[in-house]
């Protein structure tokens, strides 16, 4: 799925955490949005996924203007995003989030009968078992350590099938063993869908990305492969210098 | 559950058992009871069904749905009243399209009263539904008399035979030398259970089914169901649209019973008891709330005969089981059984 | 003309006492989260302690300035009491509190002084009335419109200016915040509620010469104080302000139309305002 930002602008109050922001994104790319805190990453994810509503400017999927879909439509097209904080179903079994992540692609949840998903459990299963997670799986997900935590938030986002996967800092709090699970699964994709990672995590960003955005409050700094961003000095003096 | 039976530990198996048994005990204390129970408990038998009947739907809202709505007793009212309305209008109607037109009302009151409450969560969203309900109770308060019966509301309604069904259960105890009176109570005590009985089968399936779970889903994380692609507004309004159904099944069954309906069935008083007998029972069980019923009609039953000061008593014994038993008796039960091993989270009963 | 002069006014006075209720009930609403029910038992007690000051002492003003401040000291003494262990239960078990509460007080009082109308007349300096164009309108409205306009304007003074204010202004918008900018949110919540208490305290007392005093005294009251709480927007002093005028004057001019449309348009402007503003009026929150 191709993604394009055009002119955005985003106001919280007095405070423009986006300004006039382009960028576009190729189908099937592997692109990460760098930028210190306060850069408006996070402010960009919402407003691609409709989180939140821009004073200006529009985005567009795969051609089409998507500014006053809501989140769930613009989701239903194929988009998927993971959240900076576990956004998970704390009390439910960890194998039921997953099924409530495939009902919806499945559109099965209008039926008001049990049963009649055997098929559905069986990919759950399979699902948990490649992302090491089926011991845990009739446990709570609020009961899950942090980095198990956010291998199902990226599952959960997996499970819908995105055409474009928006990862919110992916890497954070992970241990050593868990980031390089986590790069594989993200290497592992299929390359017809379009990737977007926020991350602070360079080391992440340059292992897997093959083109770079770089924000500074609010606005695009540099954009272009990884060389070029590593290259460029307004990056090196902005973000790289100082440890965001 | 995730696993197959096989997967399931001996404990919880057992677990699944006993509970099994338990309900079944339960049921079949239940249906014998028009048998050898004294009339005086029938009625209050029936009162408590009825009760438990609205319990169970407000289950469905506050339990399943994560949705605390505090005007509840609009559908239950309005299930009761429409009852009475139609009762008086055309008395030949019989108990079936009676109570099936009723519960369209207040099925088809629940579409604008959740489209509206559902704009906002939280505490707004409780204020909300307490606001709208109390709306409905003035408006009928002080409807003309023309068309609810004013203060005194609409009375004489005539409880409508089952037919041949009804005729045959009557004989059986007109044979055995009890008044035709005390027939129709036994009578309509099992017709009483048979509803809520199916009413606590409907919902068991429902909760467990692809839309049950999804509601689950999004009262667990309602913004992460979105971004999965759910349309919650749609699921939330289903289930006020069932809940309210049922809630007004309960009132028509009340009507029924009574032979008269008021306003006073609207008041927001009965929309904080049910919610109240929910708690007491145990949320998200629907045998809790059914329980949570039962006993909160027989202490107000109890009370009022042995003290004047029963709504003080009463009272107490609320903020006594929000303070103390605020997961209600079903989960003190448990703990205190100990039958399944204790485990880190509470998953599908 | 002069009748609407006259509705009006007495629109002004019986809004100015719904005010006062209302008052109290969104700013704990707004920052605690507590959809007090009770709120209306409190204004119920307000008038019966302010009746028993009266018998005791025989004097009005003794039990204006006195009853407010049991009130105050009742609520403080629940808040500490029951609603501290609540904090964090969601709303749905505060409000069963208060309801089960409301039960309980409603009795004690049914106990202590029976179920009839008590007396409490106003005192000499407020009985009567005074001309205004060619009607007469009561003194006592007049006091009662007289004290809503100095709390209100007292009030909302306060909350816009003084430091107390903006501390609940800022809790009304992020609890979270300010609690982790220093702030005692236990006392700030416990002194809350006290006031919300004395204020409805105050009404009742107010009420209790001007509407009847029985034990049920304060469910009309309640659910049109909810009503302005809803339209004014929750946490918000201005709103709750607007909201009772409104409903006052609904209240007032309802019932010289067709008595049946009074609560009726009270909770049509309801409606059309949530239609059209879901947060209300003056809504901070949603």
């Amino acid at each position: 799925m191709k993604v394009e930002v055009r002119r955005l602008t985003v106001r919280y109050g007095a405070v423009t955490a986006v300004h006039d922001l382009s960028l576009g994104v190729p189908s099937g790319q592997r692109r990460a949005v760098i930028g210190p805190n306060g850069a408006g990453k996070t402010t960009l994810f919402n407003a691609i996924t409709g989180d939140i509503r821009p004073a200006a400017g529009s985005i567009a999927l795969d051609g089409h203007d998507v500014s006053r879909l809501g989140p769930w439509r613009r989701a239903r097209l194929g988009l998927a995003r993971t959240f900076q904080r576990s956004t998970l179903f704390p009390g439910l079994p960890v194998a039921e989030n997953l099924a409530l992540a495939i009902r919806l692609r499945a559109r099965r949840s209008w039926v008001f009968w049990p049963g009649g998903e055997r098929r559905l459990r069986q990919e759950v299963a399979e699902r948990l078992a490649a992302a090491r997670l089926d011991r845990v799986a009739s446990r709570a997900a609020a009961s899950l350590s942090h980095g198990e935590q956010r291998v199902l938030e990226i599952e959960l986002a997996l499970a819908a099938r995105p055409r474009l996967l928006l990862l919110d800092e992916p890497m954070a709090g992970l241990s050593g063993a868990e980031r390089q699970a986590a790069l594989e699964q993200l290497r592992s994709l299929p390359p017809d869908v379009t990737l977007v990672v926020v991350e602070h995590d360079l080391d992440a960003v340059f292992a897997i990305a093959q083109w770079i955005s770089v924000l500074d409050r609010g606005m695009l700094l540099a954009d272009g492969t990884p060389e070029q961003v590593r290259a460029d000095s307004r990056v090196q003096e902005v973000y790289l210098g100082s440890r965001g | 559950m995730t696993g197959t039976a096989a997967e399931a530990s001996l404990p919880v198996r057992a677990g699944h058992v006993a509970r099994g048994g338990l309900l079944a005990a339960v049921l079949l204390a239940l249906a014998s009871l028009s048998f050898w129970a004294p009339t005086f408990w029938v009625s209050i038998a029936i009162q408590a069904l009825i009760l438990a009947i609205f319990a169970m739907s407000i289950d469905l809202l506050l339990g399943y749905a994560g949705l605390p709505s505090f005007g509840h007793a609009a559908f239950y009212g309005t299930g009761a009243l429409v009852c009475a309305r139609l009762a008086l209008a055309s008395p030949g109607l019989g108990i079936l399209p009676l109570v099936g037109i009723s519960v369209a009302g207040a099925a088809l009151l629940a579409v604008p009263f959740g489209a509206l409450s559902l704009r906002v969560r939280g505490v707004y969203f409780l204020m909300l539904t307490l606001a709208f309900g109390q709306m409905l109770w003035s408006v009928a308060f002080q409807a003309p008399r023309e068309w609810l019966g004013g203060s005194d509301g609409l009375i004489g309604v005539v409880r409508p035979s089952l037919g041949l069904l009804q005729r045959f259960d009557e004989q059986l105890w007109l044979a055995v030398g009890v008044s035709p009176g005390v027939a129709a109570v036994r009578h309509f005590y099992n017709l009483t259970l048979v509803a809520a009985v199916l009413t606590f089968v409907a919902l068991s399936l429902l909760v467990r089914s692809p839309y049950g779970r999804t509601l689950e889903g999004i009262r667990e994380n309602e913004h992460r169901m979105r971004a999965l692609g759910c349309p919650t507004f749609r699921y939330q309004l289903a289930a006020f649209v069932v809940a309210g159904a049922l809630a007004g099944l309960a009132g028509s069954l009340l009507t029924l019973f009574n032979g008269f309906a008021n306003s006073s069935s609207l008041y927001w008083t009965n929309s904080g008891l049910v919610l109240i007998a929910a708690i007491v029972g145990g949320v998200r069980t629907l045998a809790g709330p059914a329980l949570g019923a039962f006993v909160v009609l027989i202490a107000q039953d109890t009370l009022s005969s042995y003290s004047e000061r029963w709504p003080l008593l009463l009272g107490a014994m609320f903020v006594g089981f929000v303070l103390f038993l605020p997961n209600g008796l079903l989960s003190a039960g448990r703990a205190l059984r100990g039958l399944t091993r204790a485990r880190p989270v509470e998953l599908r009963r | 003309m002069a009748l609407g002069l006259q509705l009006t006014l007495s629109g002004l006075a019986f809004g100015g006492l719904v005010f006062l209720l209302a008052v109290g009930l969104t700013v704990i609403l707004g920052l605690m989260d507590v959809l007090n029910l009770a709120h209306g038992s409190f204004y119920m007690l307000g008038a019966y302690a302010g009746v028993t000051v009266l018998h005791i002492v025989g004097s009005f003003w003794l039990a204006l300035a006195l009853a407010p401040i049991v009130l105050a000291l009742l609520g403080a003494a629940l808040e500490v009491a029951f609603f501290r262990r609540l904090t964090g239960r969601g709303p749905l078990m505060q409000v069963l509190l208060t309801f089960g509460l409301s039960l309980v007080f409603v009795d004690l009082v049914r106990w202590r002084f029976g179920p009839q109308n008590q007396p409490f007349p106003a005192p000499p300096q407020l009985s009567g009335s005074i001309g205004i164009l060619d009607f007469r309108f009561p003194v006592y409205e007049a006091f009662v419109i007289a004290v809503a306009a100095l709390l209100g304007a007292a009030l909302l003074l306060g909350w816009r200016r003084l430091r107390v204010g903006a501390i609940l202004r800022a809790g009304v918008a992020d609890r979270e915040m300010v609690g982790l900018l220093g702030v005692d949110l236990a006392r700030v919540f416990t002194l809350t509620f006290a006031a919300g208490a004395g204020l409805a305290g105050l009404a009742g007392v107010i009420a209790g010469p001007y509407l009847a005093t029985y034990p049920g005294m304060d469910e009309n009251v309640l659910i049109l104080a909810l009503a302005v709480v809803v339209v004014g927007g929750l946490g918000s002093v201005a709103g709750a302000l607007v909201g009772a005028l409104l409903i006052g004057l609904a209240t007032s001019v309802g019932p010289f139309l067709r008595q049946e449309i009074a609560t009726a348009l009270v909770f049509g402007v309801m409606a059309l305002v949530l239609l059209v503003r879901p947060r209300g009026l003056f809504g901070l929150r949603a």
